[in-house]
């Protein structure tokens, strides 16, 4: 997928575990592993809201675009 | 969500496995009239005497049985893919993408077996007369074709469903 996510440097950044992530989001830490390996099709607007609220950081600190990345529109 | 028990999926199951049953026994009928001296039972059902139109008549019916020995391996596979439908209903996950290919391939069964009937209707009437009027119970059908039709829809909105739930699925 051409969309990175960037959640790995930014837990590493705050010296925060994902589990702790996890509990301070309300998101389950399969849902956030999924969502740290790049597996995720997609994010809500409402997940995004919370994890950049517990990381004190913008969605754009999260996700990048990598233009070497697979077409996602293409894969399907 | 609460699953709701319904008695229809297993009784649809059972009913299934009887129409398989029914099916090669059909076409084991079929067969067996085939291979059997028939030329008499027909002029004598027919109640007619050996002749041109009788030979007609008596090639007609043979058609209309072998036509319908074709349809067998197609209800066959029809019903296959329709317990492999209801199994996956069982588990509880019939969202598959395998579920929708088996409704495009019924769709295209049925549009065959369509397409057989016609022929069959035909025929009968081609060897039917007012003397010796034959009923076969096949030709074309408003609500077969419609069945088509709605079979191909819905094989398509499966389809789509199975890509919004492979979408549901993996957002976070």
């Amino acid at each position: 997928m051409a969309i990175a996510v960037k959640l790995d440097a930014l837990l590493h950044e705050r010296r925060m575990k994902l589990t702790e992530l996890a509990e301070r989001v309300d998101i389950t830490l399969a849902n956030l592993s999924i969502l740290k390996t790049g597996k995720a099709r997609a994010i809500r607007f409402s997940t995004l809201e919370a994890i950049c609220r517990a990381l004190d950081c913008q969605p754009g600190d999260l996700l990048a675009f990598d233009p070497g990345g697979q077409d996602q529109s293409q894969a399907k | 969500m609460a699953k709701i028990y319904s008695a229809a999926l297993p009784v649809t199951y059972v009913l299934l496995r009887i129409l398989v049953v029914v099916n090669w026994l059909y076409g084991a009928a079929i067969v067996t009239l085939l291979a059997l001296p028939h030329a008499q039972w027909i002029l004598k059902s027919f109640e007619m005497s050996p002749g041109p139109e009788a030979d007609r008549v008596i090639w007609g019916m043979r058609a209309v049985a072998v036509l319908g020995l074709i349809a067998v391996p197609l209800n066959y596979a029809i019903l296959k893919r329709l317990i492999a439908m209801v199994k996956t209903v069982r588990v509880g996950d019939p969202f598959v993408s395998d579920n929708a290919y088996r409704l495009q391939a019924i769709a295209w069964f049925l549009l065959l077996l369509q397409l057989l009937s016609i022929v069959i209707g035909t025929i009968g009437k081609a060897i039917s007369s007012p003397a010796h009027p034959l009923h076969l119970d096949a030709g074309f059908s408003v609500t077969g074709w419609v069945a088509v039709l709605l079979t191909f829809i819905l094989a398509r909105v499966f389809a789509e469903g199975t890509l919004m739930r492979e979408d549901l699925e993996g957002t976070v």
